[in-house]
């Protein structure tokens, strides 16, 4: 589905934000990589899912009501079988803090190589227009609030200064025994994110239908960054 | 390339020629001056005649015909030549009426009045302001300023003595802090090219003022105080596209919560506070400073030395008198990211053969007790400088001097001799190092006096000169962010 039609979905749906479907399909528009999955309504329709996907996979609750997937018990990691897939699914459905949410559907989706874990996103500021922010994921950005700013649209050059800003730094290049992870890929999303052809300079802009953006995580290994999680609220 | 290129020059000429008169207008008219009682606007008219200003004054009066010894006109349409610039100090709520009876006679306004979109009650008093000048057929600078300062156009709202027209360039969202830029600037050595207060913005805005100081040939570097930009998104992309061809030094007042406030996601709740500003600074090359001292100082070393963004400014050497001072120096630089290291083993050699006194220190800090200043009437500091620069090649050099401990043990003419040693040094290593001048006092007025004829001294030869050391630091560490940005985005093709 394309961009526009996407978010002009989310809008007859009275939405507020874009489900993580759409953020992902939002994102695969612009280039940037989303792990393989599929949606399912409910576990009936999980084998015909489970023939086009390569274990281990992931399955994710789908539903307006429901910000905190894993807090609420609605994300099932490492699941291998169609038959653990279904299990996870009725469990979801059953479960005390989902059983009465709206739910759209389930996500199910192929687990992204282990990686460092970086967030992107983006903002709109009132009088300078959207902003790209990159931090590394976890106690980074939480709790340290480790991250950089840039107003958009940034240039390759920018996107590496933002990276080489963070006081992070140095985990990117495999501090304590961990393996590099390849900055080229961060700056690549961050380019496709807030560059001059960018998400952010399409849907962040004077009108744009977008307020704010977070990737999350932005799963970056030794050659390529796949994003895991992605929201965008609508304005 | 060659099409951005026409379509930059011809941007370029337009600011130019747009906002010409308004620095140099060679005809001024005056609302709110009184033919009885003194007011604001006729303390403006004494003393743009006191500055020098030899054009054409036209004081704007209802009734009278005479004011301060000038024919007095009814309207601002009536004046016999078409006015450049009109300052306007009478009550808010009269202006919109001025403004509209103009008929395209005036250039600029400026309304000093307050009492418009600054509060809640003033808002829509400004959208007629806006409005009537439109309508007027001018640009409308403020409203709530205190007015221009612009020693080629022999305009000035404040009381100064100084009329040469210097290098910087200044906008100034605050009428006070306005005045305290060109009171202290002046003070410390700063010349300006033109300093103008803008207020609300309500019509021109800074961006507009910067981009006209970028096309301006007098102006050397750029300053701005600013508290809000409305049109942030345009002075980004103005500034962006200039990539610093002249230093800007950015004075950011009021940090916004604005990010914070609308939050519903990670990204919005790590906005906030100032993270734009920076941002900016960073993609632009623009040099943030916190305070108004370090803004002066910035701008003072600007004016002073040219940026040489192939050797980006990192090595210093400091050199001087006072141990205690050049390690406290070397710690505070090293916290500003600017090295102050050892020399290497020949610089240390080709020192020691000097065979200075005992307690002279050649390492770097280069630590001279005065005993070793004052040898030869001070002129010891050329061999001393001579070696440094030959084979030590710092990038900046800092030359340090605490007049107190000179008081009552030297010459006058040390000091003196001292700083023309230097001097001559810095001639013969052209565009090596950037040399700055840290003159420490302990406030004693004969001291002070004293030194305040050196700063002047120095500052006309094209030294900057500190009162402390980390006044120093900042100022190079602001020159370094310059030279840094300036370079990579040479060499930069993404």
């Amino acid at each position: 589905m394309k961009a526009q039609d996407l978010i002009a979905q989310a809008r007859a749906q009275q939405r507020t934000a874009l489900d993580e479907y759409a953020g992902k399909s939002l994102l695969t528009e612009y280039g940037v990589a989303v792990p393989r999955s599929a949606t399912v309504k409910n576990a009936n329709e999980v084998d015909a899912a489970f023939a086009r996907l390569k274990p281990p996979l992931v399955v994710k609750i789908m539903s307006p009501d429901i910000l905190h997937k894993s807090d609420a018990g609605g994300v099932k990691i490492g699941v291998k079988s169609a038959v653990e897939a279904k299990d996870a699914i009725n469990a979801m459905a059953a479960s005390p803090r989902i059983k009465d949410a709206r739910i759209d559907g389930y996500l199910i989706e192929e687990m992204a190589p282990a990686g460092q874990e970086i967030v992107i996103g983006g903002l709109r500021d009132p009088q300078f227009g959207p902003l790209v922010m990159v931090g590394l994921g976890g106690i980074f950005v939480e709790v340290l609030a480790d991250v950089s700013f840039r107003i958009c649209p940034i240039t390759r050059l920018d996107a590496e200064e933002m990276l080489a800003e963070l006081k992070g730094a140095a985990i990117l290049a495999g501090a304590r025994g961990r393996k590099p992870v390849s900055r080229a890929a961060i700056v690549d999303a961050l380019m496709k994110i807030g560059g001059e052809n960018g998400l952010l300079m399409q849907h962040m802009q004077h009108d744009g239908d977008i307020s704010e953006a977070d990737i999350n995580p932005l799963m970056v290994s030794e050659s390529a960054a796949v994003a895991v999680d992605a929201r965008f609220i609508l304005r | 390339m060659r099409v951005l290129y026409c379509v930059k020059t011809m941007n370029k000429n337009n600011k130019l020629r747009e906002f010409s008169p308004l620095f140099e207008p060679k005809t001024v008219a005056v609302i709110g001056a009184s033919a009885k009682s003194p007011t604001l606007p006729n303390h403006f008219i004494r003393r743009i005649r006191e500055f020098g200003y030899s054009g054409e004054i036209y004081p704007i009066h209802p009734s009278a015909t005479e004011i301060d010894g000038l024919t007095a006109y009814k309207t601002l349409a009536d004046t016999p030549l078409p006015v450049d610039y009109a300052y306007i100090a009478v009550a808010g709520a009269q202006i919109p009426a001025m403004l509209e009876a103009a008929k395209g006679h005036v250039r600029f306004a400026q309304v000093i009045s307050s009492g418009f979109g600054e509060v809640d009650e003033g808002k829509d008093l400004q959208d007629q302001l806006v409005a009537s000048a439109r309508a007027g057929g001018m640009r409308l600078i403020g409203p709530n300023c205190l007015g221009i300062f612009t020693p080629r156009g022999g305009v000035t709202f404040a009381e100064v003595g100084p009329q040469e027209t210097g290098t910087v360039g200044v906008v100034s969202q605050s009428g006070g802090l306005g005045t305290d830029i060109v009171r202290r600037g002046l003070g410390r050595g700063v010349k300006f090219s033109g300093l103008i207060t803008v207020g609300n913005c309500a019509d021109v805005t800074p961006t507009e003022l910067l981009e006209y100081y970028f096309a301006d040939a007098q102006t050397k570097v750029i300053g701005m105080y600013i508290e809000t930009a409305k049109d942030g998104r345009r002075m980004f992309e103005m500034l962006r596209t200039q990539k610093a061809a002249k230093p800007v030094v950015i004075l950011k007042g009021g940090r916004t919560q604005q990010g914070l406030l609308a939050a519903a996601s990670h990204t919005g709740s790590l906005a906030g506070d100032d993270r734009v500003w920076i941002a900016l600074s960073k993609q632009t090359g623009c040099v943030m400073v916190d305070t108004l001292d370090q803004f002066i100082d910035t701008l003072l070393l600007f004016q002073s030395l040219t940026p040489q963004p192939q050797h980006p400014t990192q090595r210093v050497t400091l050199f001087g008198n006072g141990g205690g001072a050049s390690v406290l120096a070397t710690d505070y630089f090293a916290k500003l990211g600017l090295d102050v290291t050892p020399f290497g083993a020949e610089t240390i050699a080709a020192l020691a053969a000097l065979k200075l006194p005992p307690g002279t220190s050649i390492t770097n800090p280069v630590d001279c007790p005065v005993g070793t200043l004052q040898q030869d009437d001070g002129r010891v500091a050329e061999k001393i400088l001579d070696i440094i620069y030959g084979s030590g090649k710092p990038d900046a050099l800092v030359m340090h001097l605490n007049m107190s401990a000179f008081v009552g043990r030297s010459k006058p003419e040390v000091l003196d001799n001292l700083v023309a040693a230097a001097l001559r040094v810095q001639e013969k290593y052209p565009g090596q190092a950037h040399f700055v001048l840290v003159l420490r006092s302990d406030g004693e007025p004969t001291l002070e006096q004293r030194k305040r004829e050196f700063r002047a001294r120095a500052v006309a030869l094209g030294v900057p000169v500190y009162d402390e050391m980390s006044n120093a630091g900042h100022a190079l560490a602001a020159l370094k962010s310059h030279e840094r940005f300036v370079w990579s985005r040479s060499t930069d093709s993404s």
